[in-house]
């Protein structure tokens, strides 16, 4: 790669984007390292897609700047650029085969007929889909539609991939296999990704580095596991994972261990986060009011009484079998409900099936206190 | 057969037929019958002015022997094919202004300001055109300000086609811009994508995707000029002929219907070739080996 090591291969500097009166994306600030793998992940209509088709150029943004490799990037055309896109519907074309569509790009630029047909059929070999090369793409499967996608837009050996919920057509388990398809190619060819969707899990899965976005602004960026398990904000608490979120009023701060009032019990949680992020327990006066998480997964559920601190007393409303794990959903005296997830296998030594009373637990340490 | 058993018999359902009598029975009453009826006739005789019942190939040999019927033949032919293929070049640009550079609402104003021509008769619009196209008329006065003229323009093939075109141009408007219009606007997005320019972008991807539509709106401009007699007969000073023009002409010298039938069977012969390769050229989808 020639881009400078030191320098980000995409800036975005308070780049807004409006369609009439909706604004689509507000006042984006964020840079992408080259041969990163990055998702942006939100819910529908926050601005994703669209921050995607302006790096595309498929879209100009209202306000602010993007640079590409250090240049200017606003009125540069979309085929004027090397920004090839997997796009979510693949976009093949339906009036040439599965070759000729991996040639398409080569044949915009100009390369010989000869040259052509080698790359992209050594493309498709490499995608493992060389035996289709001269089958109708209307013919091919949904996960071999995919690849040919993969291939036409790689072919042209682009420092950037862009790829728009490429998956989300995809059976479950074929998308499994994309994924690792998809940072195998990363990795091999050492070039950037920059990944759309709206699944937590393709993103964790693929993704060196996230971008939470919510309403056209950035949530939270960090590495998956920083943003699984420490969300920036009561949005990204509930978007990503399975949390619960629960908000009282500080009664107590010492040595940063911050004693927190809330309508299901009293618990105490650590407020410096294992990353470092959000200051020490100074910044927790008595009496002002605080959200802190605890993942379902974090909780421990029983029978008898446990001896510990952050107790809460449930009895079981429903249980969702997901195949190993399984998620609880209980509810307190006052009506709040609670998730918990655990192993298949554990829930046979609850007894759940007799009702009753449960405890749920959870070690200070795990808890996180969302920043005010 | 055996009574315990139940018998499963296929049971009279109306609904179906219900919906494909009228095709059937509207198609062999006004189709099917009149078209056997004339390759019938085009074996009749003609005897003391009138048509007797016969089976003879005497029209045919006729017809088809003679210069003036393949001069009429070609010249019928070759104008239809001109006007398809200017009409289409023409309507192209405005259908894909309408498709891709409007908003739906101009869109909509336009389409039904290309059906409003089809509210007066064409032999109105086409007598409209005298008083534009003639010697003295309203281009040639134009013209003449330049110091240009007068050109000729009544009484030929180019007064031929814009009849023709008078005919043609809105309805091919309006199916190309159907055609345009249905095109999935990802493919042209990911022609730009892949380096494709919006002029390259024209002929590599929109005319590909369209083209279904845009055979059939050339084909519907090819039949509808072919079989016109309007438009040559009053613009184009029939002479020579087009075959609608020779089926006139014929029927009028000496009650000649069976040759007419000769000519007309002719025509239907080159039309339904053309329609079938025509369809086939585009449905054809795309081989898969």
């Amino acid at each position: 790669m020639s881009v400078p090591n030191n320098r980000p291969l995409v800036v975005f500097d308070k780049v807004s984007k409006r369609f009439g009166e909706f604004v689509a994306v507000k006042a984006l600030n964020f840079s992408i390292d080259a041969g990163e793998f990055i998702a942006i992940m939100g819910p529908s209509g926050c601005g994703k897609t669209t921050t995607l088709r302006m790096l595309a150029g498929l879209e100009q943004p209202t306000e602010g700047t993007i640079r590409i490799n250090d240049q200017l990037m606003n009125n540069v055309k979309p085929h004027e650029r090397d920004t090839p896109m997997v796009w979510q519907s693949l976009a093949l074309f339906p009036f040439l085969n599965a070759r000729e569509n991996v040639e398409f790009g080569l044949k915009m630029r100009n390369q010989d007929a000869a040259t052509r047909r080698a790359k992209a059929l050594d493309w498709l070999e490499r995608l493992g889909v060389a035996e289709f090369a001269e089958r109708n793409v209307e013919t091919l499967s949904g996960g071999q539609r995919q690849r040919v996608a993969l291939a036409r837009s790689l072919v042209t050996e682009p420092r950037m991939l862009l790829l728009d919920e490429p998956l989300s057509a995809l059976d479950a388990h074929l998308v499994i296999r994309m994924q690792s398809v998809l940072t195998r190619l990363q990795r091999e060819l050492g070039i950037t990704f920059v990944y759309v969707t709206h699944s937590q899990s393709e993103a964790f899965a693929m993704a060196d580095r996230v971008v939470i976005m919510s309403n056209g602004e950035i949530a939270q960026t960090g590495l998956p596991r920083d943003i699984y398990r420490e969300p920036a904000s009561r949005f990204v608490a509930e978007f990503v994972g399975l949390n619960n979120i629960i908000s009282g009023k500080v009664i107590g701060s010492t040595d940063g261990i911050v004693s927190v009032d809330s309508p299901i019990g009293r618990f105490t949680v650590g407020s410096v986060s294992a990353a470092g992020g959000q200051g020490g327990s100074s910044v927790y006066r008595t009496g002002d009011q605080v959200t802190f998480v605890i993942a379902a997964d974090l909780v421990e559920v029983s029978r008898p009484q446990p001896q510990a601190d952050n107790v809460v007393v449930c009895s079981l409303i429903s249980e969702e079998f997901i195949g190993s794990v399984v998620t609880l959903f209980l509810e307190t005296s006052d009506g709040t409900e609670l998730k918990v997830q655990i192993q298949e296998r554990e829930l046979e030594t609850l007894d759940h099936t007799s009702g009753g009373t449960f405890y749920l637990s959870w070690r200070q340490g795990n808890a996180h206190l969302l920043p005010s | 057969m055996s009574t315990d058993q139940p018998v499963h018999r296929r049971r009279f359902s109306g609904y179906p037929l219900t919906w494909r009598l009228p095709i059937i029975f509207w198609q062999i009453l006004f189709f099917v019958g009149p078209l056997l009826f004339m390759v019938a006739m085009s074996f009749f005789l003609v005897k003391n002015y009138r048509m007797v019942e016969a089976f003879e190939f005497k029209n045919w040999e006729k017809m088809l022997t003679r210069g003036y019927f393949w001069d009429s033949y070609f010249l019928t032919l070759i104008l239809a094919t001109l006007s398809t293929i200017v009409t289409s070049l023409l309507a192209f640009p405005a259908a894909f202004a309408l498709a891709f550079k409007v908003s739906p609402s101009v869109r909509r104003w336009a389409i039904f300001l290309l059906v409003i021509p089809f509210f007066t008769s064409y032999l109105v619009r086409i007598f409209s055109w005298y008083v534009i196209l003639a010697e003295s008329g309203v281009i040639n006065a134009m013209l003449a300000t330049i110091g240009l003229g007068p050109y000729t323009m009544l009484n030929t093939k180019f007064g031929t086609l814009v009849g023709y075109m008078t005919l043609t141009l809105p309805l091919v408007m309006v199916l190309q811009t159907f055609a345009l219009s249905n095109i999935d606007r990802n493919l042209v997005q990911a022609a730009h994508n892949l380096g494709c320019s919006p002029w390259r972008a024209v002929y590599t991807v929109i005319v590909p995707l369209a083209k279904t539509g845009l055979i059939v709106a050339a084909l519907f401009c090819f039949i509808l000029s072919f079989g016109d007699f309007v438009s040559p007969y009053y613009l184009g000073g029939s002479k020579p002929p087009t075959l609608p023009i020779l089926i006139i002409d014929t029927t009028k010298s000496g009650q000649q219907w069976p040759r007419a039938a000769v000519v007309a069977v002719m025509m239907m012969v080159t039309l339904i070739t053309i329609a079938f390769a025509a369809l086939s050229l585009a449905y054809r989808k795309r081989a898969s080996r």
